[in-house]
């Protein structure tokens, strides 16, 4: 900036004397592509040390020129042009940025360092701004869903600002934790950041997915790690605001009986004298029209406006500031949530850059009103009753009931849902403060040696009050009577990093080599109060402290390249959990990665061919969030005030031994990952194809216990294997790219395939809900399946092909219908994930749209496997039946019924998260203002053969979710 | 060298923070909830505390309320010590049906189809054990020498020696209730290393360790009602040891009539005295009853729990009649969970039992025989246990009862002599019997003797309906069939007995439950019973 500056200067002060005596030239310099003037290119008289630079606003002039002189304009990252002076007066430039220069320079952040992108050893995704996702990005994972290949973003429903599950190559454990590590500008974060992060902040994404990129995060690595980079403030101001407004209402509904619908079946039932003896259900029904999925939902808000600010403060601080705020609705009734965010970014640097510093700061304030879940409700309750009912103790909404009083409310029958909507106010606020302080220094006596600390902090603070009225059945009951919900929570997680390493950067000849040692320190603290309902005499408030969890880690780490040909990556780390005891507590996990640009030893020349590099990868890496506490400490529990025994007419809480394993560990996974990076054609065509393979050790699992030698028959330990071996393809291709017109495409697919190699003693562990009962189960964990297979019982069906009722095939041929004849039928997995989007610019309008699938998952569909049956018409009150009983004519529930192989469904999908449309006025009022308008459609379609509302769920088990919107976009984006 | 020192200092300091911050691993809990062994047992009262822990285990789940649980493998609430026992004495017979068949492993249990998978029989094994593992932890951290170690004062040291022997009493209870149910079970005592898996002891080994264990503790437990209130005393140790004799020919093949009779006679002459009202064995205030022995208990508030007294009273409430507030729930109940089944009811046939206080049964326009165990309007239903006090006065909590589960009472001792003297052992005679009888049968009618019976009437097969009669769903049953040969086979057949709706005979093999496979996989010692 100095040099510019004192150029600029120059140039100013001798200009009057060289006008006299020489040609002289004016002109703007701007990008091709955005129309955007460019400062800081230079402009040089070829073979002369006669230049110039352009300024902020991209202009510059030159002078002491003779005609026929070649005057040469170029900047980093754009192909140089050369243009032929012939006196003329003004001479505008445009300058096209160059693909193969760009990659050159694209820097991948792979923690405690980054690499050039051509140099990356290991199976490293960068997102970065060009290539984010558009439409109602509310969450910063909206930015990269479906971008990246083997990475599957699921928010499981609708709710507004939702922590979504991310899941890198199917995870890598059984049951403990598979959310990747999420770290912010190197700070280590869980993936609830992404909920509080504002998206606008994103710089970009760097994915790291198999072990040899993975292993320098030791013990929290085997889920793969997410890197985020926020943005930096700029040597040129530039301010930036967008605005978004959108209109959402649900587009779809679960399949149940209209109020005249159900009228019909309720008299076809009365007309079968065996359903129900001795009663009329007709008698039962109510005169009203009530479609209760219209009543709990509405058409939603969206309003999301960002201001950044992005400049060089005090002419040596490049600062950016962003305020955003968020307002999304939900579309269950009172839903809302309001996100404030606030970022500051200053990176300055001292003693001629021998200092960098990096700040950033962050604070979130969230605030929701959360709705309960009523779908459940709502697709049970009786369509012929009103919502409303002038006469009810229940502040106006119908109930079931049997007399006038509060206390006469029917005792089995669901409760109005829009009630439980409106009698409820359950508010919470979160408050969140994070950021970090990097020091850069490199030493001054020895400038390839850098030592860098970074310092690390995020404070974590949410409050919530939950209320219900006191006239209201969805509350408490207490003594038979209704007495309202008073619960208010509050808890704080803390968390703080330092890191320090150094590193090392040297040149030898054909040896370019770097190498890195450090250390690092974390420590997550959180403690909580809640009152419990203070409505309830007999509830008594809560504190919690949890346990602190405490990190250290030693890494180092070095790549070596050889002639720019040969690239090897070696990395270590050794590192300490607090969550195991002594004798496990460290582990050492290593990595090493192998590249060769084949590129530059067969095709050096190759003018079609940009890129070739072949990776090959190995890693170890760990797992110790298995989400037990100190199991592996013995401890003594007290009993809480519930849980006391009288003795001699005192109660006195039970104090009991709990159950431990002290040889708890970290779980292990071991990747392989082989890959190939192509790029064609200037790198237009450009993409990578990788095979990996993951062996999961020692996962944690609940195994038995041997019966009275600890505290439990059960519990934590090292017992389970694991494989998970896939393929990831990714493609981009730039298929038309010109001054006026460009269209690129990107597409990627993945498949991947999780067998479980070992559960303890071979015994298989019983999980997932079937959706009716109390703790019955639907999936298992077996060897040599996929974990959470379904395991259900194999249906009969009649000459006709009708489902024979509770007749399932008596599998393992005992004479008897037993849990044992059940069979382990597909699983939630999908067996192929694709990813597409593209962008569209003609001229000043730009398009782009997305479109996701998944091949192959299973759901098990509970809103039908629960509700298809007729006597489900009555239960105390009449509900309302799942449609598909006139298919399954099935007449009980039972244990079997709901666990027939027949409601487990063919959940693929295509799915279209958004489609834009923008339109850019380059020169808007002034011709440093540009003005972009843009409207879209979020969540336009989707194609699904899927019975039930939505088949994106998580885990494969559908009882009923949080509809996604449907939202039309408008907004604008105003830069200068 | 100035530079060097520097250097050399600050190495210095850089170790130091490392060390330090290594240390930071070295977690505790910092929840006063939760200690380490030696900082909960300096706490005053800990002992009792933790000798609480083992009563309490008959009693509650686990230390986070009712839905909480110290083992797994079975829904928590179900896991209670009383309801496993409950469901496997009870439910396996012709006393009671559970309405909800989708609750895991019920429905086997209940139809007597179950095999080593169901999660009701790992839950009483497991249950038991965990009861075996409290008891041998508090032994190993309450020996003198520990005592002594953390400053006991030598009067809490004496009081604390009968904690001991209370706590050896409840692991016998333990082994008694595996060997009548499993016939086997792991052996682990205190001098069993934590971690280890326990060899097996085979029906023998264990009727030999609960004997000899109880006859050594017995002098110095309490006498008869002279304990705290919620603790057990020598009739407690007696009433187990009269059991295994009982059953001893079931057991071990050997006749033990006249042992049974002797802890009998010891008890009877304790002191304890039959209830006036027979339901206020059953009432919310129930632990007042003169005729309790041990009782497990439950309270509303501050012992919830999903143990048998509430399912049975909440399970109780009829679907047509939602009868619920007369029994101090909420009016639904559970909808009506629990039902009788036909042969059952039968015992109460009859114009000698018109006016038994002992026949709570609600006919409405019900139909007695259950097809369909779904249809909750089947079948007869009980309104044997309450929530609301002899006096009428509800319980606490409308959900959580009030009322203590009889595990041991007088009228048990009475019916247990009679069935000793009708088998002619020596200790007790016939006539004796008769008084016992006619004891229970006038207070069931309110003081008349107009269902008073005569000595001629004293059969095996009277003794058999009669427990029945009387000790209907408190824990009894299936080990009675057993005992007098009616469970397996098909000499007598119950609703839904072998998955018929009829009643099937079933193999014998199932006089004993199967070891669960977790059990099993997870303790190589351990062999599966034959048949399973």
């Amino acid at each position: 900036m100095k040099t510019l500056s004192k150029k600029l200067l120059f140039t100013l002060i001798l200009m009057p004397f060289l006008v006299l005596s020489q040609g002289t030239v004016n002109g703007v310099v701007k990008d091709a592509s955005t129309g955007q003037p460019l400062p800081g290119v230079n402009v040089v008289v070829k073979g002369t040390q006669n230049g110039a630079s352009t300024d902020f606003d991209g202009k510059y002039s030159l002078s002491k020129l003779k005609s026929g002189d070649v005057i040469e304009f170029s900047f980093i990252g754009y192909k140089t042009q050369d243009v032929v002076y012939t006196n003329q007066k003004t001479l505008n430039v445009s300058l096209a940025e160059e693909a193969s220069a760009l990659d050159e320079i694209t820097i991948v952040a792979v923690g405690y360092g980054t690499v050039r992108k051509k140099d990356a050893t290991g199976s490293v995704s960068l997102v970065t701004a060009k290539d984010f996702n558009k439409g109602a990005v509310v969450t910063a994972d909206n930015l990269l869903n479906g971008k990246v290949a083997g990475v599957t973003i699921n928010a499981g429903g609708g709710a507004p600002g939702a922590t979504p599950t991310i899941r890198i190559r199917g995870g890598s454990s059984l049951l403990a934790s598979n959310d990747p590590l999420v770290v912010v500008d190197g700070l280590p974060m869980d993936s609830r950041v992404l909920a509080t992060l504002n998206p606008n902040d994103v710089e970009s994404f760097s994915i790291l997915k198999d072990a040899s990129a993975t292993a320098i995060y030791g013990t929290r690595a085997s889920n793969g790690v997410i890197l985020i980079t926020t943005k930096k403030g700029g040597k040129t101001l530039q301010v930036e605001f967008n605005t978004q407004f959108g209109s959402g209402k649900k587009f779809n509904k679960v399949d149940v009986f209209s109020a005249n619908e159900f009228r019909e079946f309720i008299l076809a039932v009365d007309q079968n004298p065996t359903l129900f003896p001795g009663q009329t259900l007709s008698d039962r029904l109510g005169s009203a029209n009530t479609d209760w999925q219209e009543e709990i939902y509405r058409r939603t808000d969206f309003i999301d406006n960002n201001l950044s600010v992005r400049g060089n403060l005090f002419d040596r601080i490049p600062t950016r500031l962003t305020v955003g705020n968020t307002y999304q609705e939900g579309l269950r009734l009172t839903d809302h949530m309001t996100r404030n965010t606030f970022a500051l970014n200053m990176s300055p640097t001292f003693f001629e850059d021998h200092l960098r510093v990096r700040l950033s700061a962050n604070y979130t304030n969230t605030k929701r009103r959360n709705a309960p879940g009523v779908e459940g409700n709502a697709l049970t309750f009786d369509p012929t009753q009103p919502v409303y009912d002038p006469t009810s103790p229940y502040d106006g909404f119908f109930e079931f009931r049997n007399g006038p009083g509060l206390g006469q409310f029917a005792p089995i029958a669901p409760r109005n849902p829009v009630a439980q909507l409106l009698q409820t106010n359950n508010r919470s606020i979160n408050r969140k403060v994070f950021g970090n302080l990097e020091l850069d220094y490199k030493f001054h006596f020895l400038p390839e040696l850098r030592a860098v600390v970074n310092l690390g902090y995020d404070r974590d603070q949410g409050y919530s009050h939950n209320q219900t009225s006191r006239n209201s059945l969805s509350g408490p009951i207490r003594l038979g009577l209704p007495i309202g919900n008073n619960e208010y929570n509050e808890g704080v997680g803390i968390n703080k990093l330092l890191d320090a390493y150094m590193v090392y950067a040297k040149t030898f000849g054909d040896l370019n080599f770097d190498i890195t040692g450090g250390y690092s320190y974390q420590k997550f603290e959180n403690n909580g109060f809640f009152t419990r309902n203070q409505n309830d005499p007999d509830l008594v408030p809560q504190f919690f402290r949890g346990d602190d969890v405490v990190y250290v880690g030693f890494f180092g780490r070095t790549n070596l390249n050889w002639k720019d040909k040969y690239l090897l990556t070696l990395s270590y780390r050794r590192d300490g959990t607090s969550r195991f005891g002594e004798n496990n507590r460290w582990g050492n996990f290593p990595a090493a990665a192998f590249a060769w640009k084949m590129k530059e030893e067969f095709f050096k020349d190759s003018s079609s061919l940009s890129d070739l590099k072949l990776r090959l990868g190995w890693g170890i890496t760990g797992q110790q969030d298995i989400g037990v506490g100190l199991f592996y400490l013995p401890q003594y529990f007290t009993g809480d005030p519930n849980s006391q025994y009288q003795i001699g007419g005192n109660f006195l809480p039970v104090g009991v031994p709990g159950a431990f394993n002290n040889n708890l560990k970290w779980e292990e996974t071991a990747t392989y990952n082989a890959g190939i990076d192509f790029g064609f054609n200037n790198n237009r065509f450009n993409g990578s194809v990788d095979v990996f393979y993951k062996k999961s050790f020692d996962l944690f699992q609940v195994a038995p216990f041997a019966d009275g030698s600890n505290f439990t028959n059960q519990g934590p330990a090292n017992v389970g294997d694991m494989n998970v071996k896939g393929i990831e393809l990714n493609l981009n291709y730039d298929v038309v790219k010109s001054d006026n017109f460009n269209w690129n495409i990107n597409l990627n697919a993945s498949k991947f395939e999780r067998r479980i190699d070992k559960v303890a003693a071979g015994v298989p562990l019983f999980v997932g809900f079937t959706g009716a009962g109390t703790g019955g189960t639907s999936q298992i964990m077996q060897e040599g399946f996929t974990p959470f297979s379904f395991f259900v019982f194999k249906q009969l069906y009649d000459n006709t092909g009708m489902p024979i009722e509770g007749a399932f095939a008596d599998l393992n041929g005992d004479g008897v219908i037993n849990l044992d004849d059940r069979y382990i039928y597909k699983n939630p997995d999908p067996d192929l994930v694709l990813g597409f989007t593209t962008n569209l610019d003609y001229k000043n309008f730009d398009l782009s749209f997305n479109l996701r699938a998944s091949i192959g998952n299973r759901i098990l569909n509970t809103t039908r496997s629960t509700r298809a049956y007729y006597s489900f018409a009555l239960n105390g009150v009449l509900q309302n039946v799942s449609p598909y009983v006139y298919e399954t004519g099935f007449i009980n529930q039972s244990n079997e019924t709901v666990l027939s192989d027949m409601f487990i469904e063919n959940g693929s999908f295509l799915r279209m998260d958004f489609v834009t449309l923008g339109y850019t006025f380059q020169n808007w009022l002034d011709k440093n203002v540009s003005l972009r308008v843009f409207t879209g459609m979020q969540n336009p379609f989707i194609v699904t053969k899927y019975s039930g509302l939505d088949p994106e769920i998580n885990g494969g088990i559908d009882a009923t979710i949080y509809p996604r919107q449907r939202q039309f976009l408008f907004g604008a984006n105003l830069k200068f | 060298m100035k530079k060097i020192i520097i250097s050399l200092l600050t190495l210095f300091g850089v170790a130091t923070m490392l060390q330090s911050c290594v240390d930071d691993l070295n977690i505790t809990p910092d929840d006063p909830l939760r200690l380490e062994a030696d900082q909960f047992y300096s706490k005053p009262g800990a002992y009792k505390q933790a000798l609480a822990g083992i009563y309490g285990n008959l009693a509650l789940t686990g230390t986070n309320g009712a839905g909480s649980s110290n083992i797994g493998g079975i829904d928590a609430g179900t896991s209670q010590y009383g309801r496993v026992l409950w469901y496997m004495q009870n439910l396996t017979t012709d006393e009671v049906i559970w309405s909800y068949e989708n609750d895991p492993g019920v429905r086997e249990i209940q139809r007597n189809i179950w095999n080593a998978a169901n999660p009701i029989i790992r839950g009483m094994f497991g249950r038991a054990m965990f009861q075996v593992a409290l008891t041998n932890e508090f032994l190993r951290q309450s020996t003198p020498e520990k005592l002594s170690a953390r400053g006991i004062s030598s009067t809490d040291q004496a009081e604390i020696a009968t904690y001991r022997l209370e706590a050896r009493a409840l692991r016998a209870l333990a082994y008694y209730h595996l060997m009548d149910m499993f016939g086997k079970a792991p052996f682990v005592d205190e001098n069993t290393p934590i971690s280890v898996a326990g060899p097996e002891y085979n029906r023998q080994q264990l009727f030999d360790f609960v004997e000899s264990e109880l006859l050594e503790i017995l002098p110095g437990l309490k006498a008869p009602k002279s304990n705290e209130s919620g603790r057990l005393d020598q009739a407690f140790a007696r009433m187990i040891l009269a059991k295994i004799y009982l059953n001893a020919e079931v057991y071990i093949n050997q006749d033990k009539y006249a042992a049974c009779a002797e802890q009998c006679n010891a008890i009877l002459g304790a002191g304890y005295t039959l209830a006036s009202n027979y339901l206020h064995n059953f009432t919310a205030d129930n632990h007042l009853s003169p005729e309790a022995i041990f009782f497990i208990q439950s309270d509303g508030i501050m012992t919830q729990n999903y143990g048998p007294t509430t399912v049975m009273i909440n399970g109780q409430v009829g679907s047509i009649e939602q009868n619920g507030v007369s029994m101090g729930v909420g009016a639904g109940g559970w909808g009506g969970a629990l039902r009788l089944r036909k042969q059952f009811v039968d015992k109460f046939e009859g114009s000698e039992f018109s006016s038994d206080a002992r026949k709570t049964i609600i006919s409405g326009s019900r139909n007695a025989n259950i097809s369909d165990i779904a249809n909750r309007d089947q079948g007869f239903i009980l309104a044997k246990y309450s929530n609301r006090t002899s006096t009428g006065v509800a319980g606490q909590n409308t959900t959580f009862v009030d009322t203590d589960f009889p595990l041991f009472r007088l009228a048990d001792v009475h019916l247990m002599y009679v069935e000793c003297a009708i088998r002619g052992a020596a200790g007790a005679s016939m006539s004796t019997a008769l008084t016992y009888v006619n004891a229970l049968r006038q207070r069931a009618n309110n003081g008349s003797t107009i269902a008073n019976v005569n000595q001629s009437a004293l059969t095996l097969d009277f003794i058999l309906d009669e427990r029945s009669r009387e000790l209907h769903w408190e824990g009894h049953r299936r080990q009675d069939l057993i005992r007098f040969g009616r469970f397996t086979g098909g000499v007598y057949n119950w609703a839904w007995k072998g998955n018929g709706s009829a009643g099937i005979a079933i193999p014998q093999f199932m006089n004993l439950f199967p070891i669960p496979e977790a059990s099993l996989a997870s303790n190589p010692n351990l062999t599966q019973n034959s048949g399973y």
